[in-house]
């Protein structure tokens, strides 16, 4: 039987009011007071009602499910962890304009670096009609405010301590929750002492360097969750860069945080179109490229895989290779590679430089041509060149002040870019919108990285993206067998960049560089490709069914 | 094209039932001049009505635009279901319309004088409180001389006529039965309501509740917490988990009703069983 908590006063107040006409009201006054009530009713346990409420704000949708999954989910204690700039700040205010609607948070107490109060108390007044009010010096009504801003440092003053300790908030939100990490200072210990039932802490960063950060956050929101400090420190070794640790505390305080990054959001708005181009090799072509299959014999299947990959990219990063191995080998071996290298300076301009060399042309457009190897960058600009088409090189060695300096280049004056791997935290260059991949790097997620050079925050064009792969080569098999199959997932979740990072023992990237490293023949390089990628859909699709 | 703002009607018809005029009504908005008792209700200035007390002086009400779109160059308050002017209006008029005795409004010009009967009408809204939550209108009425019970019963009043004042020819009867008896009953029967639902809200926080608190239980048994923040959490589980319903009156009265409209009700109510 559920409990029902009555209504004590009402009937008393009706009997003695009869007494005192004048208390009573009119038929009107008393419809209106009934309509009013129907406005106010929640008719529904689930959704957000606060959307209704605040039409006037566009909330992005990564914001709507994480309040959605904050309040309905994770029952209102929740890490709200997204990455910079995604609006964390909104998602808090969505939640907290819930409960207030719902009628569970009446008491709230926000905390908040001091110089990011006024920002709060403008933005609850603003986007989501919540009166809040922050104490100065002699003027704090703990006890009236329904909705306090303020800092941990003015809290935790002597004269406020107390009271605040001992009011029951409904609701406390926790901004730059990352400065509590620390479960020994003065603030940790406020923290932890305040009393609440719903809680939400907001961080961009919820592990800055060791676990143990995560380890405090949640031990706010859920006590002995983690474990005792000491014990979590034994087991994980304040080893915050081993992967399989990283992924088990993710699966643990999966119930209780939600991070959503830049890339996943969508806050893309310019769409991108991606063209694969499969070309067919010139014979001559074709004849160096089945004349290398030779060396299988007697080399590492490795050996050939990176010869055969060169070529589909140019016969000078293939020419560089064969040099190279003529150099490491014995010197009675050396001969062999005579031949090869021979008949690769026979071989005519290549049939992928030809077609970027037309579409370059076709467009007018500016272009950045990725590609993996030194040496074919170096081809590629003396060919543009060829042709009349001016053209920057990149690379992500290049120091901070030269890679701005490119960047300008390319801005202002060159028509193309031509990169190899813009390495990590490159550059941005929104004002292209054409790429063309010219030749394809075993992982999908490192193509997923060069678009996101042009194709991020501020481009306001779609982006247009060529893959090259030529036919009946290892190219056409890598097309085939990794971008095609994980492109189709990729449609069918967002979170792939995550789970290819999260395969157990390593990720994607590894296990495909052990793959090829490993293996004895194109065969089980095959298998152990083809295992992999059913390993990831089987991952896609367990996520879409508990989602 | 677009669907009436529900709002409207309501500003209106609450501007005008509190001795506030309309004076300007276009068809996407309203202007209300607003009379010095509701701008000092609604309209958040303590100050200004102290002064001008103070100094023995009118004061000036305010006039009040509302707009029906968000339209950019329409100037005036947005209606929609979040203005927060409209939910000051809303606790407005649920405070000042708390309780009422009113009298259906019969016209009768000769014959007999005819009875009216009392009846006790309650709106309440049921608020259901566990892991998740929503609220239940209700409205009752209670004949209070035979003790007849009717739900939805506002839905059947809202577009009866009454007055403050009793009908001509027409006279009040004295109820048979207490109004806190009529109302013990009201309890009751939302007892027995609440009671023969299946509440899976209910069951559902019950559950999470008791998972919660094992959980919670077999941290402390392993000493991972100690026992101030373990009574502080079991405390802090039941607020957020423990599934309650809470009635809240929002408004009731004795109302005194002609026997011809109760048999109406009834003769439909046997109708539609």
């Amino acid at each position: 039987m559920i409990e029902i908590h009555p209504d004590q006063s009402f009937i008393g107040s009706l009997s003695e009011n009869l007494e005192h006409p004048e208390k009573l009201t009119t038929w009107d006054g008393f419809k209106l007071a009934y309509q009013a009530a129907q406005f106010k009713t929640v008719p529904k346990f689930d959704g957000l009602l606060a959307l209704e409420h605040l039409p006037h704000v566009d909330f992005m949708e990564h914001q709507i499910e994480a309040a959605e999954t904050a309040v309905h989910q994770m029952n209102g204690r929740a890490i709200l962890a997204d990455e910079v700039g995604l609006g964390k700040t909104l998602e808090a205010g969505l939640i907290l304009k819930e409960y207030m609607i719902r009628g569970r948070a009446k008491k709230v107490l926000i905390l908040t670096p001091a110089s990011l109060v006024n920002q709060w108390i403008q933005e609850l007044n603003e986007k989501f009609y919540i009166q809040a009010a922050s104490p100065r010096k002699k003027n704090a009504s703990w006890n009236e405010w329904d909705v306090t801003v303020t800092s941990i440092d003015m809290a935790k003053r002597d004269n406020h301590r107390e009271i605040i300790l001992d009011i029951d908030y409904d609701l406390i939100i926790i901004d730059e929750a990352h400065k509590l990490k620390n479960h020994q200072t003065k603030n940790y210990q406020f923290v932890q002492s305040l009393k609440k039932t719903y809680c939400l802490l907001l961080t961009a960063t919820p592990i800055q360097n060791k676990l143990s950060d995560l380890f405090n956050l949640v031990s706010i929101l859920k006590p002995g969750y983690l474990g005792n400090l000491t014990d979590f420190k034994k087991k994980y070794k304040e080893n915050a860069d081993d992967k399989d640790n990283i992924q088990h505390i993710h699966s643990l305080v999966g119930h209780l945080m939600i991070r959503n990054r830049r890339k996943d959001t969508g806050l893309d708005s310019s769409k991108r179109k991606v063209v694969n181009e499969r070309l067919s090799f010139s014979d001559e072509e074709m004849d160096m490229y089945k004349k290398l299959e030779r060396l299988k014999a007697n080399h590492p299947s490795f050996t050939w895989l990176t010869l055969a990959k060169e070529l589909c990219s140019s016969r000078e990063a293939c020419y560089m290779s064969l040099n190279q191995l003529k150099k490491n080998a014995p010197e009675e071996k050396a001969p062999i590679y005579d031949e090869y290298i021979e008949a690769i300076g026979q071989v005519p301009h290549h049939v992928k430089a030809k077609r970027m060399t037309e579409i370059i042309e076709k467009t007018g457009e500016k272009f950045i041509v990725f590609t993996e190897y030194r040496a074919t960058q170096f081809y590629l600009q003396w060919y543009l060149q060829q042709n009349g088409i001016t053209s920057v090189p990149f690379s992500g060695k290049f120091n901070k002040s030269k890679r701005d300096w490119m960047k300008q280049l390319f801005k202002n004056k060159a028509q193309v870019m031509v990169a190899t791997e813009a390495g990590g935290e490159g550059i941005n260059l929104q004002f292209c919108h054409h790429m063309i991949n010219y030749d394809l790097p075993w992982n999908p997620m490192r193509l997923e990285q060069r678009i996101g050079r042009i194709h991020r925050f501020g481009q306001e064009h779609d982006v247009k993206i060529f893959n090259f792969a030529i036919k009946d080569t290892i190219e056409d098999h890598i097309m085939k067998m990794l971008y095609e199959k994980i492109e189709m997932f990729k449609n069918a979740v967002g979170d792939l960049d995550h789970i290819l990072e999260q395969i157990p023992g390593g990720s994607f990237e590894h296990q495909i560089q052990s793959i090829l490293k490993q293996s004895e023949s194109q065969g089980e390089i095959d298998i152990k490709l083809d295992n992999l990628v059913s390993y990831v859909e089987h991952t896609v699709n367990e996520r879409r069914e508990s989602s | 094209m677009n669907a009436p703002n529900p709002y409207k009607t309501f500003v209106k018809q609450f501007f005008i039932s509190h001795g506030c005029s309309i004076i300007n009504d276009a068809p996407s908005h309203f202007t209300v001049q607003l009379t010095n008792e509701m701008d000092e209700e609604i309209m958040n200035r303590p100050f200004y009505w102290h002064y001008m007390k103070k100094m023995n002086r009118e004061g000036t009400p305010m006039k009040l635009t509302f707009s029906d779109t968000d339209q950019k160059q329409a100037d005036g308050i947005y209606l929609h279901a979040g203005t927060p002017k409209l939910h000051r209006l809303y606790n407005t008029a649920i405070s000042k319309a708390r309780t009422a005795r009113l009298y259906e409004v019969v016209h009768q010009t000769t014959g007999q004088n005819r009875a009216m009967s009392p009846w006790l009408v309650v709106n309440g809204l049921l608020h259901y409180r566990g892991k998740h939550t929503k609220d239940e209108p209700v409205s009752i009425g209670i004949n209070l001389i035979h003790g007849t019970m009717m739900l939805g019963m506002m839905d059947k009043m809202m577009d009866m006529n009454f007055e403050t004042t009793v009908s001509d020819y027409t006279y009040p009867m004295r109820p048979v039965i207490s109004l806190s008896h009529a109302y013990k009953r009201m309890e009751r029967h939302i007892e027995t309501y609440v009671g023969s639902l299946d509440h899976q809200w209910a069951k559902d926080s019950l559950h999470h509740l008791e998972k919660e608190t094992h959980l919670l239980e077999s941290f402390y048994e392993s000493e991972d917490i100690g026992l101030d923040s373990f009574t502080k959490e079991r405390e802090q589980l039941d607020n957020r988990y423990k599934p309650y319903i809470e009635m809240e009156v929002i408004n009731g009265g004795l109302f005194y009703i002609s026997q011809e409209t109760s048999q109406s009700w009834m003769k439909n109510e046997d109708a539609s069983t």
